[in-house]
């Protein structure tokens, strides 16, 4: 399996350069929590060493995120996490698939849309009648606030104010709408509704390729890569060494004393002075529950709660077609809404433009999931009916636009990750849909399809759906040692040198897409590592 | 190719028929154009810089393509042309003389692709064209080393493109059988040379990456014979089209 790293001394290669000397800080994985906090610390003046699962690749890499293929080795080669996600649902179901999950440098955010919303006051903590789940994350809301402005401004966010918000909108303005996209706007205002331009992390440079959903060569979309790894590189105190995969946190007196990572089958020992593990919420608990050398419950989890309180968002889609006389938007990601964000004291969550027309296929493909639900399924070829159907409501109708709404999960003990017993490079999921969930599910729906017009829209998601590209909560930070991972600093409370960067730390999911947070978290928290060493400086001077 | 960036294109035959006039047709569009030849055809003919190099070698093939960048530019167009084709009854072939006709046809293409394609990576851009045959689907006689070692060229092709089409869908990779039968002899109705090289010379400077690992045959898409009822599907479904013709193109 793996070979002494007795020869380290004479060996050339990278990975044992590296493991001869000591970092300030070594960051597990690349994506949104590890290429911010990376940056920001090697901005600070620390030697960072990124770990990175997989590959450098090509920067002209147009790679689009998909399910296939499912071989190992060439999920590796294109970016994808490789390995599966096995998932037991408490229906009793049992799901293997592979979650929308990048791995490579800049993680799964080299792939995302680039949606880096704000959440609100009441994400975080208890505002006047409207109780926090949790009681409220440890740091307030306030002491946030400058790190979204720092995480919207390294990654060039733009859009507008959110019209029922009094947070103010990014310091770049949005690019200008085309004229369906203006109709769009207008029609859902003359209906009550108040849409706004979506924040995103694009710079929409002359010539930009709309890469959401795939990597971009261009310098034009800010991601964990291009405003993370790339910046930090560049300040001369960053390293990077890919294809290297974290085995184990090695525990000695209450502190991470070694990183065992893999390469080409051969382990190698890295050491620092401070660990940031930032693998992803399905994957630094799983790094932790698998490194039992001194507590076999796992590193870092006397509370129990290592892989637990695991959260996804539930996305709701929603077709919108134009009114009579307006044309086709189709595929746009321009607009955001928050009307539905909460409904009288239920948490609901954002509604955007998901950047897909509803084109025949997808409306077929909705009703064949209506019709698998009802009576109608043992009817012979009923599939080819909905077919016909959905061909021809898209001649009369046009092209639908879909919205997607981001329900927020909330935390349950039950819900959690660990590493399969079979297969310890997967997670194994159990997760339950609470019956708050389900009925908030309800409400947004209802919601939706009232709020933008019964005879417009179409509720396309039939079951509940959960959006596996938004684990979170598996590393709770609070202020309990009990009933958490990490302390307010996002430390693991066992530990005094392991952090967490990724949205393994997020208490509550929020109405948004993670993406800002995460990033202004991992900024934040290097901020704590570096005034640390600041302060060790000081005492030995 | 782009405008801003100078096309240089290398053949890896120059040396008659089919590659001379496809190497004519390329610089009379404005082409740089370079090809590999024997070591008694090396010189300057005319508009085509000719570099002696064997392609079955790939050091050889390495300090050629280093020729061509700095006298040329760096190659933005690759066109496999070099074959043999020893007409011998397998019974007379020998272990060595088999593999020396795969290692042209084949190792000839490969050596090419492993030269060009790590400044095609580098720009997200580039076009290889193979010129292969039907030899695989139905070989002659007295053909075993050139049906086998063309037929793995075409699995090349499709190789090229499993890797790198998602990836790099800029750099467009197609299968040309350009239909003049050389170097058969006695097969009639072989296009000629000269016609057969201006279809060509529009493939080569055709790079949507839609086109990528379509397989063309003369002056069309070549497809495979699909069954009435998916011909229905796609047309209800609107996936249908024209195959791509290389004169609409011009």
């Amino acid at each position: 399996m793996s070979r002494p790293a007795t020869s380290l001394a004479a060996d050339p290669s990278p990975l044992a350069l590296a493991a001869r000397q000591h970092w300030d800080v070594i960051v597990i994985g690349t994506g949104m929590g590890g290429g911010m906090a990376g940056r920001r610390l090697a901005e600070h003046g620390l030697a960072v060493l990124f770990v990175e699962k997989g590959p450098l690749g090509y920067r002209s890499e147009v790679q689009r995120i998909s399910e296939e293929p499912v071989d190992y080795g060439a999920r590796q080669l294109l970016g994808f996490w490789p390995a599966p996600v096995e998932a037991r649902m408490a229906s009793g179901q049992t799901l293997r698939f592979f979650a929308p999950l990048g791995s490579g440098v800049g993680g799964s955010s080299v792939f995302y849309a680039a949606a880096l919303e704000q959440p609100e006051r009441h994400d975080l903590e208890c505002v006047d009648g409207f109780p926090h789940p949790t009681g409220g994350w440890p740091v307030s809301y306030e002491a946030f606030l400058p790190y979204f402005r720092q995480a919207a401004d390294a990654l060039s966010v733009r859009g507008d104010a959110d019209p029922l918000s009094d947070t103010g909108g990014p310091d770049l303005p949005a690019p200008p709408l085309t004229e369906a996209e203006s109709k769009l706007f207008s029609d859902l205002r003359k209906g009550g509704l108040h849409p706004y331009r979506a924040h995103e992390a694009m710079r929409r440079l002359p010539g930009c390729e709309d890469c959401l959903g795939r990597k971009c060569p261009r310098p034009c979309k800010m991601d964990a890569r291009s405003a993370g790894v790339e910046p930090a590189l560049q300040t001369g105190n960053a390293t990077l060494v890919a294809n290297c995969s974290a085995e184990e946190l090695i525990e000695t007196a209450g502190r991470i004393s070694q990183v065992r990572v893999r390469v080409d089958g051969n382990d190698y020992s890295l050491s620092a002075t401070t660990v940031v593990l930032a693998a992803g919420a399905l994957h630094s608990p799983r790094l932790l529950l698998g490194s039992c050398g001194v507590h076999p419950a796992g590193c870092a989890n006397s509370s129990g709660w290592v892989g637990r309180g695991l959260m996804f968002h539930l996305t709701e889609l929603i077709a919108l077609w134009p009114r009579r006389g307006s044309p086709s938007v189709g595929a746009t990601r321009c607009l955001s809404l928050r009307d539905f964000y909460t409904y009288r004291g239920n948490r609901l969550g954002l509604v955007q433009s998901m950047g897909v027309k509803a084109d025949a296929g997808v409306i077929a493909s909705h009703l064949k999931g209506m019709i698998d639900q009802s009576v109608l399924r043992r009817i012979p070829g009923i599939g080819k009916v909905a077919t016909v159907c959905a061909l021809v409501s898209a001649k009369l109708f046009g092209n639908a636009t879909v919205l997607v709404g981001i329900m927020e999960d909330l935390p349950y003990f039950e819900n959690r990750v660990m590493p399969h017993p079979e297969d310890p490079d997967s997670p194994l999921v159990e997760y339950r849909f609470s019956d708050e969930l389900k009925r908030r599910r309800k409400v947004f729906r209802r919601l939706a399809h009232r709020k933008l017009g019964r005879f417009r829209t179409l509720l396309l998601s039939v079951r509940p759906t959960l959006n596996f590209g938004h684990a979170s909560g598996t590393l709770r930070f609070g202020t309990d040692p009990s009933a958490s991972v990490l302390d307010a600093d996002c430390k693991a409370h066992d530990l005094a040198n392991l952090y967490v960067t990724d949205a393994s730390f997020l208490p509550t999911s929020m109405g948004v897409n993670p993406s800002l947070v995460i990033a202004a978290n991992a900024l934040r928290v290097a901020d704590i590592i570096a005034a640390q060493r600041d302060v060790f400086l000081r005492r030995a001077i | 190719m782009r405008a801003e960036a100078q096309a240089v294109a290398v053949l890896t035959d120059v040396g008659g028929g089919l590659g001379e006039a496809l190497a004519s047709a390329l610089a009379r569009r404005g082409v740089l154009v370079a090809g590999i030849v024997s070591r008694e055809e090396a010189g300057d003919g005319g508009p085509v810089l000719r570099i002696a190099a064997e392609v079955s070698d790939p050091t050889d093939v390495a300090r050629a393509f280093d020729d061509i960048r700095t006298r040329l530019g760096t190659p933005t167009i690759l066109v496999n042309t070099a074959e043999v084709y020893p007409h011998r009854d397998i019974l007379d072939e020998t272990p060595a003389s088999f593999m020396a006709t795969v290692a042209t046809n084949l190792g000839g293409a490969f050596n090419c692709c492993h030269a060009v394609l790590p400044a095609m990576i580098e720009a997200g851009r580039g076009r290889i064209i193979n010129v292969v045959t039907f030899a695989d689907i139905a070989p002659a006689a007295l053909a075993s080393g050139y049906s086998v070692s063309k037929g793995a060229l075409r699995i090349l092709t499709r190789s090229l493109v499993a890797d790198l089409g998602d990836r790099f869908p800029g750099i467009v990779i197609n299968d040309w059988i350009p239909g003049t039968h050389a170097p058969r002899r006695n097969i009639p109705d072989g296009v000629e040379p000269r016609v057969a090289a201006e279809w060509g010379a529009t493939l080569a400077l055709m790079d949507a990456p839609m086109l990528n690992g379509l397989v063309f045959l003369r002056d069309s898409e070549y497809r495979q014979h699909l069954s009435f009822r998916r011909r229905l599907k796609d047309h209800v479904l609107g996936k249908s089209r024209a195959p791509v013709r290389l004169d609409d193109v011009r």
